[in-house]
Order: C-alpha cells, then structure tokens, then sequence
C-alpha cells in the first residue's frame, strides 16, 4: 500500500451526470465516483483513525455504501465533494465512538518501520518526514486534525472546511492556526532540515 | 499597532484567505512585533510540515468487497431501471472522458492562477521565453522573463508585493506557494516592494539570496554575477552558506560570487569608507587590507557602528581589537558586555551589543528611530 507523494491542486471534477447516474442505482457510475475519490478518503480515515488501516479500508468501504444509500438526498445545492467529505467526517466520527479501534501510537509507529525498510534510499528522507509528520497528524485531537486534513489532502478552501465541518469559516481559520502551531511543536526537532526547508 | 496581535490570523493570511486589507494591517503589523514574527514562523513551519502529508492508496481489494457488499443488499441497482441502461452506458463513457478533460482543464487553470504570476509590459516587448508578452502576461514556475535594452515590465507577487524589472534584465519564477515566493535574479536589475511578512520572498543571485523581511528594495546583477542591494524600506538579509548580512533601509550591501555578502554600510558614508569596506570585504589579505581597514577606523562615524559590528566576526584577531575599541568608542557596549567576551566572539554579548546599537532586523520602531541618530 504505497504511500504517494503527489498533493492534490485541484478539486474533483466530476461530471453531474455521473452524479445524476449514481442516483439512478448506477453501479459503473459509482466506481467513477470510487476511483476519484478512494485515496484521499481512505487517508482522510487512515490520519482520523490512528493509522489503523483495517479500520480506515472499513470506514472508506461503508462511506461508498452510504453513498450509493443515500445519494438520492444530494440535491445539487452543494458541492459534492463537500457532502461526500460530510459522509466521511460523520463515518470517522462513528466509527470511533462505535468500535473505539484506536491503535495506540506505538503501533502507528510499527507500521511505518515496516514500510521505511521499503523505501527506496533516495527517497529515504523524504518518506521519513512523510512519516514523522502522519505520526504528528494523528496525535493531534479530532477538532485540529480533520480541518489540517480536509486542507491538505482534499485542498478545501475555508469556506468548504467550514461546510463539511459545520462550523464558522473564523472556527477553520483557528483550528487551522493552533493544528500549524500544535504540528510544529510536536515536530520542532526537524526544523532546519533541508527536506522541508527546500 | 503593538496591542491588536494578529497571531490567531496567520493560516489565513498565509493561505490568502483573508482580504487585501487585513492582508496588509497583518504584514504591517508583522514588521514591527517581534513576538508575533516568532509565532509566524511558527505556523509557517506547522504549514511546511503539514504540506508533506501524503495521500495514501486504498487497499486493492476494497472495490470488489464494495461490490460484492451492493450485490448482496439488492441483486442489482440497474435492474430496479432497466429503461435508463442505456442511457447510462453512454453517460459513463462520456463521464470519463469529460471528467479527464474537466480534470485537465481545471489543472491548467489552477496552474495558471496559482503557479503564475501577472507580468505587465511598462516598456518595449518584455519576453517571456521567447514570446513578447503584449500588454500583459503569465509568468510561470520554471519560466524566464526577460527584458532587452528598451524594455521593462513589473510583476505581480501573487497577492503579496510588485517586482519592476529593468532593462537587460533576466529573473525566473523558481516557486510560488503560500509559504515561499521565490525568483531567479541572473542579470539586470529589480526593484522590489513586498508588504507580506518576512521571509516569504526570496531573490537568487549567482552570489546570494535576498530574503525580504519586509521592504522595499533594489537588487542589481552584472555580468560577472556579483550583486549590489540597495535597501529603500524596512530590511533584507542577504546569504550565502553561513555568511549573513541584515541590511536595513538607506544602506547598501555588496555580494562577490564564491564568497557571498559583505559588509552591509549606510549608502551616506564617505566614498574613502565604502571603498575601503570593498577592499576589506573582498580584496583578501595583504598589506591594501590592513591600510583599508585603517580607513574604515577613522572614517567611521556613530552611524556606521552597524558596519563595525558586523566587521568584529569578519575579521582576523589583531584587527578585531582596532575595531572593538572604535565601535565602543562610537557607542558604549552595554554593562554585560566585556571586550574579553566581544573578542572571543561570545554570541550572546554580540547579541546584546547589537540591540544596543539599534539595528537588529525586527527591533521596534522606536529602536529604528534611534538608529537614525547615527
């Protein structure tokens, strides 16, 4: 389960009439819908549940049931990104409360060991602060961490975080403030590294 | 301006989410609080860290479990339509192939307003690549502009300043992101003004880096790759490996490839100091560096204490005695500061002798003021 590099610049584009096909029960239109969106949702679940990835494939497997479910209530007045990634926050947030399937940080921890052996050298440094900075994101509380996810794994503005979230565009902008501030704390030690600094 | 911090609006205002006006009350309130300059950089490294999180693949297998979980609630959602089939096999198809193109063409227009900055011609036919640019144009990461004898053109910093390049000029946009706005300055001549937050806007020369610390400024290249700054307003540091030079507003600083900056000194001292500062700076030892240093000693007045400090760590023993005893001739170093100390280089005594002489990047307005008696 490669871990890639590349950041998302753009929100999906997916065309209404994918939309309008899922709707309809359209199981080919859902796999559009799956193949778009299937890692950022898994690594919004993988950071929200701990790195559990047991966990994190369940949450990714329920938030596409759920959409096929209850696609009929998207109206169109949203951007769907926005309501999918509702889905994906309210089904985080259950699965916590539900199966309480926190892995200890520890573990977390185990499992990049097993993938640094993997790396390949020259990308060695780069997959450390990678790692490093997954292990930092999941510590952080569920209020800080989800706004720092939706920003930079989906490249929401505020006003979407804000959407999803359910809260102000001023509650994002602090949340995001004190996840920066809490990030860079927990991670002072890497300051001055070239790998960031570049 | 030192009571309303603005701390809890700095992810905003590095992710350009605020409006030009509050953009600016930020930048402006940045340049003169030192304690909220420490709590920028703190979430601007928070938002470096928080850039690396990687995307992760979804497990392989997770689309057949989804598939075989949709068979077993219902045999299968198409035959509750079987009338719609076709249309839908068609929409699919046409979904991909517009979703790519959609893809695409979003990208591209991302890519246009976020990783390009607006170049406007102010004279002749500026050239971006090898395409004259009309009255306005997008300069793009990775692209030169370039100007000819009778040309000139300005730049937008994304939201956060103006570059006017001169004529036979020749700079490159290398990064433009919400914590690094960076230009290649090869040769020629620009003049920067930049009213976001320190460092944020970096300038490469063949001989140094300028990072803006709040300013307005001119940065000039010759042919040979050497640089002269001249300072307008605020600060810019110029670096190379481990050589540094904070250079505040009416001073100037020289920069010599394969050695970097030098001394940075106030552009109103006396053409026999600034020339001898460039024979001690980068003229190497010998008998015109101890006569130019003998001439930076008597010439220099109060003002150019600045000059002096940044002199004891540059030069040899013997001479950092001469230039101690004129730098605290001109301005007493405070009680905790003792000559053993300042000639062994104590950081922490330099430290406070340079707040002392009011110059240090990010000493408040008033202690700028002061500065200006020298």
């Amino acid at each position: 389960m490669a871990a890639t590099r590349e950041q998302p610049e753009v929100k999906s584009a997916i065309d209404e009439r994918v939309i309008v096909a899922c709707q309809h029960g359209d199981r080919d239109a859902l796999r559009v819908l799956f193949e778009e969106y299937k890692d950022r949702v898994y690594s919004i679940a993988l950071y929200s549940l701990s790195g559990n990835e047991a966990a994190a494939a369940d949450v990714t497997q329920q938030v596409f049931l759920k959409l096929i479910s209850r696609i009929s209530q998207f109206r169109g007045d949203a951007e769907f990104a926005t309501w999918l990634y509702r889905l994906v926050v309210n089904t985080c947030w259950d699965e916590r409360r539900k199966e309480k399937r926190l892995v200890p940080f520890e573990e977390f921890g185990s499992m990049r060991n097993s993938r640094r052996e993997a790396s390949q050298a020259t990308q060695y440094a780069q997959q450390e602060l990678s790692e490093h900075v997954q292990a930092a994101i999941a510590e952080l509380s569920p209020k800080l961490r989800l706004p720092i996810l939706l920003k930079y794994i989906e490249g929401f503005s505020y006003e979407e975080i804000a959407a999803v979230l359910g809260c102000s565009k001023g509650t994002v902008a602090s949340r995001l403030n004190r996840g920066h501030k809490s990030l860079a704390r927990r991670l002072e030690w890497l300051r001055g590294q070239a790998v960031i600094e570049e | 301006m030192f009571t309303a911090h603005v701390t809890r609006k700095f992810s905003a205002f590095l992710h350009q989410e605020l409006s030009p006006e509050e953009n600016r009350r930020i930048a402006e309130h940045l340049i003169g609080c030192s304690r909220c300059r420490v709590e920028f950089e703190e979430v601007k490294f928070g938002m470096r860290l928080a850039e690396q999180v990687p995307i992760t693949s979804a497990p392989q297998s997770l689309w057949s479990e989804i598939d075989a979980a949709l068979s077993k609630q219902s045999t299968t959602y198409v035959v509750a339509h079987p009338r719609w089939r076709p249309q839908t096999a068609f929409a699919i198809a046409a979904s991909i192939i517009v979703l790519g193109l959609a893809g695409a063409l979003l990208i591209r227009s991302i890519s246009n307003t976020q990783t390009s900055w607006a170049v406007a011609r102010l004279q002749g036919t500026p050239r971006i690549g090898s395409i004259a640019i009309g009255e306005a144009g997008k300069l793009r990461v990775g692209q030169w502009l370039e100007t000819d004898a009778g040309s000139r053109a300005q730049i937008n910093v994304g939201t956060i300043g103006q570059v006017e390049v001169d004529p036979n000029t020749r700079v490159r946009l290398l990064e433009t992101k919400p914590t690094e706005h960076r230009l290649e300055l090869a040769r020629g001549r620009m003049s920067a003004r930049v009213w976001a937050p320190p460092k944020l806007f970096f300038v490469n020369t063949p001989s140094g880096i300028a990072e803006d610390l709040g300013c307005a400024y001119t940065l000039e290249v010759d042919d040979d790759g050497n640089s002269i700054l001249h300072v307008t307003s605020g600060w810019v540091s110029l670096q190379l490996t481990n050589r540094e030079s904070a250079v505040p507003a009416g001073a100037a600083c020289a920069t010599r490839r394969g050695i970097g900056p030098g001394t940075p000194y106030f552009e109103d001292a006396s053409e026999a100091f600034r020339s001898a500062l460039a024979n001690v700076d980068f003229s190497g030892d010998g008998p015109a560096r101890i006569s130019a240093l003998k001439v930076i000693i008597s010439e220099a007045r109060s003002r150019d204490a600045m000059t002096l400090w940044y002199l004891l760590s540059r030069v040899s023993e013997p001479e950092r005695v001469r230039v101690y005893d004129r730098l605290a001739e001109l301005v007493p170093p405070p009680e905790a500061v003792t000559r053993e100390g300042v000639l062994s280089l104590n950081e922490q005594m330099l430290g406070l002798w340079k707040e002392q002489l009011a110059f240090a990047p990010g000493t408040n307005s008033q202690k700028l003021k002061l500065g200006k008696k020298f």
